[in-house]
Order: structure tokens, then sequence, then C-alpha cells
């Protein structure tokens, strides 16, 4: 069937739910209202006001009920409204959910979906990409989905996994991105995935930055580039990483979030340290600057990595 | 409600806006811009002020503010023009250009190719492993660099580049240039066709179970038996002169060390299927020792060859000159075949009649081959 990659996301809540009693949904306004976004529309009629829980104004609360939860045997899947407000749930998540298991060997299977990203003219607020917080702290795993195949998949799979799982879906691609998923219930593997092959060079990136990417690598006809889209963050496919920057010897990694130790840095420190024999040329990294995302399109537009950026850097490192 | 309305080319009018609902009139309160002077896109030119709010108001274009309409402390209805910008096309270009340098210098990625003769780690590698100079290599990437794909290239080139050395040639055994100029004779010779025919094995099969030989001696049984049906087959052709026997002097095509020879069982009509069998075993024998006389190999008047042994399922053999025809047996192998309506699996053997079509007509060698066919398929007893 044909989906957005919004209704990806819905239609995987569907099934977690009809499928396993253990799952429940909390977040702000995502009950009678069906949420910010819409992605919860519907479900709180299918499922009712014990499974689809509208909270109070607080993230901490969130979590923390999802960490109780989930000590007692449930799945909790939090909505945060946007993946800005996650700071306020922040010690729950990273100081509990993540240390649990270490601590007293308590599993904590929740989820907690983060509508993330720009180019939405969110501003400083609503359009931030805070993935790599949760990438390095101990204990989280870290996904992002860039079609709706993957997003269903990915969120299906991250329910299913006892550990806590960040799901970082984009904003930028709700209504924007469509395509054919499956519906039965699937589980996505947490795997990078090659969109189209290459090997004169490679862009590695995950998330809107894919669908970016990919425009940029159509625009420079007649080069061979490879596009590996993460999809999972961490654990982070270095296999796969590897294998592409051996074959392709030039690397160009697309980051929407801010530059300094963004998942690009990570991968480009792990290029350099177990792949530099294969390279020909230095790593290359496109991302938004270490500012706030503006309110004004034009400097939101200024700041998050464009086609034009992209393709200026594939083009001066396959020169190179 | 717009903001602005282009009343000739390159004359833009600023037409106050509506500042929040309900809001239907403005009083400017201050021109920042006098007629005259530069402004640039969306840089504020005036200040308004409405009952709710005191706002700014941008330049909707870059060029030049040529006419205020509207004076300080004048109010206004929402869509009245307030002033003429005249457009400057080209400087909004240099400020564009301007920007993007800017934004470029803040946010651009630039290569900076290394120091003269600095190579990468995998060119590096490359050329250790693929035994490439890389002093003789010519650099195609930024300012000469030598790149990857350079040095693959450059292992590609010698490659292709350097001769093929073979080894001395040695010279052809007698046997191997006496095959040889037999074999040309005979295809210069002979007009050669092969015809071939698909025959079940089943009744040979059982047979050469019971009296233990190889289905060799029974299918030249066989064709013994067919000749005689078929005297233009058993037979010499030399030019124009044709002679047809009475008696097979039956050849039987031996592999032997370095070459391959073709000795004959001399009225061989003559013999039972055991006979057969143990003159050609005690021929092919004395073929390997090279024991053979003479006389052994001469006088054949059609030939057997049977190198089905190895897996092989067809072949077009020579004639051995002056004779007219030889027959080559193949693998026996089981296959699925139609037996009446019903799919059954059975050892099939494709024998190759090679005959010379100035002797005979493919008529006579499609009949011989059904007539063997009927005989071996038919084949009951010793």
């Amino acid at each position: 069937m044909q989906l957005t990659y919004l209704e990806a996301i819905t239609d995987a809540l569907r099934c977690a739910l009809r499928d396993d009693e253990r799952v429940f949904l909390l977040g702000e306004d995502i009950g009678v209202m069906g949420g910010a976004f819409k992605v919860t529309a519907g479900l709180f009629d299918e499922f009712g006001p014990d499974r689809v829980i509208d909270t109070p104004i607080s993230e901490e609360a969130i979590v923390g009920g999802a960490v109780g939860a989930a000590i007692v045997g449930m799945r909790p899947v939090c909505e945060m409204q946007f993946a800005d407000f996650v700071a306020c749930g922040f010690d729950q998540l990273v100081n509990v959910a993540g240390k649990l298991h270490y601590r007293l060997g308590l599993a904590a299977p929740i989820v907690l979906r983060l509508p993330s990203g720009g180019g939405v003219a969110g501003g400083p607020y609503h359009s931030a990409n805070p993935e790599a917080w949760f990438v390095h702290a101990p204990g989280l795993k870290v996904v992002a989905p860039s079609t709706a195949e993957d997003a269903k998949g990915l969120l299906l799979a991250a329910i299913a996994d006892p550990n806590p799982v960040v799901f970082m879906e984009h904003k930028g691609l709700y209504r924007r991105v469509r395509g054919e998923v499956p519906e039965e219930p699937y589980e996505t593997p947490f795997e990078a995935r090659t969109v189209r092959d290459g090997d004169e060079l490679v862009v590695i990136t995950y998330g809107a930055m894919v669908h970016a990417a990919l425009a940029a690598i159509e625009q420079l006809d007649g080069a061979s580039i490879r596009l590996l889209d993460l999809r999972s963050l961490e654990p982070l496919d270095e296999e796969a990483i590897l294998a592409a920057a051996r074959d392709c010897s030039k690397v160009v990694i697309v980051d929407e979030a801010n530059y300094s130790c963004a998942i690009g840095a990570q991968v480009s420190s792990l290029i350099a340290e177990r792949a530099f024999e294969d390279l020909d040329g230095p790593i290359i990294r496109v991302a938004t600057p270490d500012v706030p995302i503006p309110f004004a399109p034009e400097l939101e537009r200024a700041v998050l990595p464009s086609v034009e950026r992209i393709r200026a850097a594939c083009e001066e490192l396959l020169a190179y | 409600m717009p903001t602005e309305r282009t009343s000739a080319e390159n004359r833009v009018e600023v037409l106050l806006p509506s500042l929040g609902i309900s809001v239907v009139e403005g009083t400017i309160v201050r021109w920042r811009k006098q007629a005259g002077d530069a402004v640039v896109y969306e840089e504020p030119i005036c200040d308004i002020a409405t009952d709710k709010i005191e706002s700014e108001l941008p330049a909707p274009a870059t060029g030049t503010l040529v006419e205020i309409l509207v004076e300080e402390g004048e109010t206004v209805d929402v869509g009245t023009a307030l002033a003429i910008v005249e457009t400057d096309q080209e400087r909004a270009d240099a400020i564009a250009a301007q920007q993007a340098s800017v934004l470029d210098a803040a946010y651009g990625v630039h290569v900076q190719p290394g120091e003269e003769g600095a190579v990468s780690p995998v060119v590096a590698r490359l050329a250790q492993d693929l035994g490439v100079d890389l002093a003789t290599v010519k650099g195609t990437g930024a300012g000469g660099r030598v790149r990857k794909q350079d040095v693959i290239a450059a292992a590609e080139h010698d490659k292709l580049a350097a001769r093929y050395e073979p080894p001395p040639p040695v010279a052809l055994s007698h046997m191997r240039r006496s095959i040889g100029a037999h074999m040309k004779r005979s295809l210069d010779t002979a007009a050669t066709v092969t015809s071939w025919i698909e025959v079940d094995f089943s009744a040979i099969e059982r047979t050469r179970m019971e009296i233990g030989t190889t289905a060799l001696p029974i299918v030249a049984k066989a064709t013994l038996q067919t000749l005689a049906e078929f005297p233009d087959l058993n037979a010499w052709i030399d030019g124009e002169r044709f002679t047809r026997h009475e008696t097979v002097n039956l050849g039987v095509a031996v592999a032997i060390d370095g070459g391959l020879i073709v000795p004959v069982v001399r009225s061989a009509q003559e013999l039972s299927v055991l006979e057969l069998a143990s003159a050609i075993r005690d021929l092919a024998q004395r073929a390997r020792s090279g024991e053979l006389a003479p006389d052994e190999l001469a006088d054949g008047t059609f030939t057997i060859t049977n190198p089905g042994q190895f897996g092989t399922v067809m072949a077009t053999p020579v004639i051995s000159q002056p004779q007219v025809a030889i027959l080559d047996i193949e693998a026996i192998v089981r296959r699925p075949v139609a037996v009446e309506d019903e799919i059954a699996i059975r050892p099939i053997c494709i024998l190759g009649l090679s005959w010379d079509h100035r002797a005979l007509d493919g008529a006579i060698a499609a009949r011989f081959l059904g007539a063997l066919r009927a005989r071996l398929e038919a084949w009951g007893g010793g």
C-alpha cells in the first residue's frame, strides 16, 4: 500500500497496539487531538484512553512514567511533541532508562518518538536534530528512517527491542515522502541501506539528508557515486561504512545536525581509524554550522545543508 | 494583502501592508530613507504606526527610492501606495553574489591539494601492490594530483602493453603428422555429411550385463547385420571408381599414447558378438603395446569409432579414406523420454554416421540408421 512517511508511523503504532497488549502510547495531546502532527489520529478511538494516554505537559513525567511501566513489563511508546523538548526529559532518559540494565539488570523496553529536523520554518525551539546526545549516552539505541517503508519497519523493531530506543522521525518528511509499505507487520534491522551503488565516491547520511544527497547525486551525471543511508545511528553499521569507504576511497558525510560531535563526526573518525589505507582524499563533512536554527526561512535555508552544498562538496572531492 | 505592485518596468510601488486582523489604516511615523537614496531589498525604509502596533516597512527590492507619495504624519488606508522604488538589477545581483561569497566562506567545503608529489594512503598502497612507478603516472586530479583511478589505469596499461612471450614450439611426432595428413586429405576429398539418430539402449544394456561385455561388440554385430542390407555403405570410392565389398573388414578406432590407430577385424560379418568382443579386445591391447602387424591396419571397408566413454554425446567423425562411411558411438546417457504417452527414464545413445555424398545420398544413410536403431532396440540374446 502507498503511505506517507507519517501514515507509515501511524500504521506501525496501530500494528503494535493490535498485536501486543503490553504496548501503549503516551504524550501531550496524542489522544483526543491525535497529536500535534496527527501521527496518532484515530488511535484513541480505536484503542481507548487506557492505551493512548494524554499526559500533562511534562516530558520528565512522560519518560519517567514510561520507565516505570517498562520495569513492570509494559512496552510504552512516548511522543515528544517536538524533539527539542526531550531536553526536559533528559535525566529520566539518560540517567535512568539508559543505565537501568547496567545498574539493576532490568530491561527498559521503551521507545521515544522524536519529531525532529528543520526546513519547516519552525525556528530555534522546533527544528532540532538532537540525536547525537543519545548516541553519546550509553545504554540507548537511536534510529532515523528516511523512507515510509523504513519508518514502519524501524518503529516496529524499536518497539520489539528490549532496550530504550530513540526514534528520530523527521517532520520535513512526514507528508513529503511517500512509498510502498507492506501491510503486514515487519521489523527492519538496525543496519545501513545502500540507496544506490557506485565506486568513485560515497555519500554517507541519514534521515531527510538522504533525499537532499540523492538530488545532489542525480545532478552529477556520469560520476559513479554510492549513497549509504545509515538508518541506525546507535548501533552504527560499521561494516557497511568501512566497506563503502574501502570501495570508493572518497567520502562525503552529510549531517542536518550541528557540525560539532554530530553522527558524521563519529563516522569520519571510524573511517580515519580503520580505513585510512583506502582513502584517496580528505573525508569531507557537510553539516549545519553550530548555530540555533533561525526562524526566517531565508536564514534557515542558508544554514541547513542544501542540495547545492552537497553537490559542490562531491564535485570538489571527485576532482581531487 | 500585497505589499508591493509593479507599476512599470523596473518601477515598484511600496504599499501599506495589513498589520493585523481588523487593521484598516496606518500612519507614517518617520521616513528612514529620502527620495534619491539607494535601498537594499528588505532594508527598513520607514516606520508605520497602527492602533495596535508600530512596525518597520522593508524595501520590496534593491534599487533607488525615487519618490515618496505619503508624507510623515499622514494616515492612509491599507493598500495605499507609499513610495516608488526603481529597481537596479545589476546592483541586486552584485549584492546576491557578495552574500553568496560570505555564505561560502562560512559553510563552503574546499579541498586543498597537498604539496607537489604528496600521495594519498590508497595511492601509495596500490602503487606498491600493483607494481606501478608513480613517477611515470600522469595525475588527473586537482593540480595534477595522482588519484586512485590513475594508479589502476596505469597498472592496466602496463599489463596490456607487456608482450606475450610464448614457450618455444616442439616438432610434431611422426604419428601426429600422419594422422593430420590423413584427416585433412579425407576432408579435402570426401563430401562429408553427418547424420545422427537417438537410440534407446535398454535392450543392449540388458544384454551386455548378461554376457559381460561392453556395448561396442553388440553395436558392431548389429551394424554388420545392417550393412548386409545396405551394401552401398560397405564400399570404397576412388575418384570415379566405386567398389562394393562382399565381406566387411571392420576398422575399430583405438586411442593410443600420442595418437589414434585403426586396426581391422577381417571378415567381421562371420563373427558372433562374443567373438567380435574378443577380437576387438585383442587388437586394442596389441595396438596399445605396439605389437600390430602392418596388414592388421590395412583393407578396412567400414569403421566404428567409440569415444563416448568420456561422456560426449555427439561428434562429426572424419571418414577413413577410401571408405564411404564411419559410425560414431557416443555416451549412453539416462534421459527422460516419451514412451507412448508416458515419460520414462531410458539409457539413450546418439549414433552418428558420417558419409560421403559423392558415393551415396541422405536417404540411404537415414534408412541405414533407422534400420540399425530398430535392430538395437529389439536386440535379444547374444
